[in-house]
């Protein structure tokens, strides 16, 4: 199984306009007034505000939105600022751009939301936890402003045996179970609410760049280049492992979270400003379903010898190398065809291969053997 | 020299944050593709050299063969670890040698390769660079050597069937196929060109290699023929009015048979005509590599000389 992209959201969200630029970096106290980070509105970007850090980005059942909190960077007073920023859950559409371009106080979360809390995913019973950067525990969070709520659900790993200290976490209250992650593990915890133990560990294939929940089972892992996985916490095992779409473009960091509603993983791929400073952060919808990604060229994996019969493998894979089955490959032999062609098609088996048979003629000879499959257009 | 049946025009690069070359390959039974290590990065590739990196390494974890067809992992305390199947990642909830740690003196590295076999509860790792030893995973004994003699370390100890593994060289690219289980022999001996790293690909029993280059090279298990013996006939004394057996054996730069070439014969005239006539003018080789014909002696009481020249059409 692999991740089949379903829609890309580009440019997601937006900054405020303003509206003109200077052809030097403004100094902080100007004609203009006040001005912190000049280079913001230094010709050719004319944006007042830009990313500067990605707090929180999880799915809210609740409201049914996707939201993200980001702390920026700006050109107005006190230099920096912390937003809400709501995306349908459906859609993609950017729900609050008006407060948000407005600097409604609705939409800002103060810093003490913002910079000490963390990697906040949902959790049991739909809300929303996260860990905090102010101190080791592990807390259930405000969606609206991700402080910490009043009488709400925490653990503190930090009292644990071992003593952890985690940047991400899912709970799983409901089997007392607790999920986290410091540096390469996913560290599995049970019987959190009586004896803490650490009862397995997964190793990560590269540097975390979020973690999400999606059940009482699994999870769902991004790395910092864009690998995507899927776990059992439970057992736990991996369960999948595929990799965004375009890995090639360019990107800043990945945030995931999954859509229990819909069944979907959303992506959020942070990106470097656009030339004009504009935001270029895009979310993708993927559906866990095969996707191909390339074919590899048929290799025969048998003697080479005239008047034998010939194997040859190929396989169909996703962006991370995994095996796409169920698909049918069809093959054909190229002009001038002097054996034949045993198999005209065939279908993958798991790893993504598929064998093809073809008879050699008595006498010496080349032939091209051609590929192809068909992929159906995104649902 | 076994038979090279692929070489690919892609490059399998080594990927990651630096450059590197890659220093373990090994071929994962789930994948039908193999796994790939270099400093930098863990990646898939597959045999017509199609990379795809997805992981990388981290906390001292070296690679190995694990019985199967699987990777495990040597962790610097000794222990060696499974991977899972999905995406041959280290397990570190699994432990293959709990009761023994592989001392640092026996641990694979990326210069001399190692074998973990935790069904059979063996350890399998060169002594020297002729005798590969074979250890109990359990106490750590050395349960006993193959002589293979083949003159330099194997930087691959891989899975091959139950029982055997597969010795490859990296420099002069021999190989060997070994028991380790009972016999404690080599079964078969062959070669492929020098390279990088090499895997055996037990699912076609083939030997596959990435080169300085980084291109794949596939090799199926069936000698690549190098020298056609003279022919022998059997009995050695040829008559007349008789149909006399005659064989010849094509062999690899091993020594190892050819099977399934197909000889070609002539009686050579030398001067006084040609004496005598064959029954077959092509013969395929058989299993150990014997071509086999019948010489039919001049029924006239004819003497002479006479040659009989056999040849083999490679490609």
């Amino acid at each position: 199984m692999s991740l089949w992209l379903m829609k890309t959201v580009p440019n997601c969200l937006g900054y405020i306009d303003y509206k003109k630029c200077y052809q030097h970096t403004p100094p902080l106290w100007g004609p203009d007034g006040l001005i912190y980070n000049g280079s913001l509105v230094t010709c050719p970007r004319h944006y007042m505000q830009t990313t500067g850090n990605l707090a929180n980005f999880f799915y809210e059942p609740g409201a049914d939105r996707l939201i993200a909190h980001i702390i920026l960077t700006t050109t107005y007073w006190p230099g920096w600022d912390a937003r809400r920023y709501e995306f349908d859950a459906a859609t993609g559409q950017w729900t609050n751009a008006d407060q948000v371009l407005s600097r409604d106080p609705d939409t800002f979360i103060g810093i003490w939301g913002a910079a000490w809390t963390g990697g906040a995913t949902m959790g049991s019973y739909g809300k929303i936890y996260a860990c905090r950067r102010s101190e080791t525990a592990i807390r259930e969070i405000s969606w609206k402003n991700a402080e910490p709520v009043d009488g709400g659900w925490s653990v503190d790993p930090y009292t644990w045996n071992l003593k952890s200290i985690y940047g991400y976490a899912i709970a799983n209250r409901a089997d007392n179970i607790l999920a986290a992650v410091g540096s390469w593990t996913l560290d599995c915890w049970r019987n959190i609410s009586i004896t803490p133990e650490r009862f397995a560990q997964l190793r990560l294939p590269n540097v975390l760049g979020y973690l999400a929940y999606e059940s009482r089972n699994y999870c769902w892992i991004i790395t910092k280049d864009g690998v995507i996985l899927k776990a059992d916490y439970q057992v736990p095992r991996w369960e999948m492992i595929s990799r965004v779409n375009k890995p090639e473009v360019s990107s800043t960091g990945y945030a995931i979270a999954f859509d229990t509603k819909r069944k979907h993983v959303v992506v959020l791929r942070l990106r470097p400003d656009a030339a004009d400073g504009s935001c270029q952060h895009q979310l993708e919808f993927y559906y866990p379903m095969v996707s191909p990604a390339q074919l590899t060229q048929p290799v025969p994996v048998t003697s080479l010898k005239a008047g034998k019969r010939v194997i040859l493998a190929a396989h169909l894979i996703g962006e991370a190398g995994e095996g796409i089955t169920p698909y049918t490959v069809n093959a054909a032999l190229q002009e001038p065809v002097e054996g034949r062609l045993i198999t005209p098609f065939s279908g993958t088996e798991l790893g993504g291969r598929v064998c093809f048979q073809y008879q050699a003629p008595d006498v010496a000879c080349e032939e091209t053997l051609a590929l192809e499959t068909t992929v159906e257009e995104t649902i | 020299m076994y038979e090279k049946t692929f070489e690919s025009t892609k490059q399998a690069v080594p990927g990651g944050a630096g450059s590197s070359n890659w220093t373990q390959m090994i071929y994962v039974t789930p994948w039908d593709a193999f796994f790939c290590a270099c400093l930098w990065e863990w990646a898939r590739v597959f045999r017509d050299g199609t990379k795809a990196g997805y992981a990388t390494p981290s906390g001292g974890y070296t690679p190995l063969p694990r019985v199967g067809g699987y990777t495990s992992f040597y962790n610097g305390n000794g222990y060696v670890y499974g991977a899972y199947e999905i995406d041959q990642l280290p397990n570190p909830n699994e432990v293959l040698n709990p009761s023994w740690a592989i001392p640092y003196g026996l641990a694979p590295s990326s210069i001399v390769g190692g074998f973990i076999d935790d069904l059979n509860q063996r350890y399998v790792r060169p002594q020297n660079a002729n005798v590969l030893g074979v250890y109990d995973l359990k106490t750590g004994a050395l349960l006993g050597s193959i002589t293979h003699n083949a003159g330099e370390y194997f930087k691959t100890i891989a899975w091959v069937q139950e029982g055997q593994v597969a010795g490859i060289c990296t420099d002069s690219g021999k190989v060997k196929i070994m028991e380790y289980l009972s016999g404690l022999k080599v079964m078969e001996s062959g070669r492929v060109e020098p390279h990088r790293v090499a895997a055996y690909d037990n699912a076609f029993d083939l030997v596959a290699t990435i080169g300085v280059d980084n291109k794949t090279r596939i090799y199926c298990r069936e000698a690549w023929p190098y020298a056609l013996s003279n022919p022998v006939f059997e009995p050695a004394q040829v008559y007349g009015l008789k149909a006399n057996t005659v064989k010849v054996r094509l062999t690899g730069q091993e020594g190892e048979p050819c099977p399934g070439w197909w000889v070609h014969w002539e009686l050579v005239d030398m001067g006084g005509g040609v004496i005598g006539e064959l029954d077959k003018y092509v013969s395929k080789t058989d299993k150990d590599g014997w071509a086999w014909n019948l010489y039919f002696g001049p029924d006239d009481n004819a003497v002479g000389q006479c040659r009989l020249r056999t040849w083999v059409v490679l490609n």
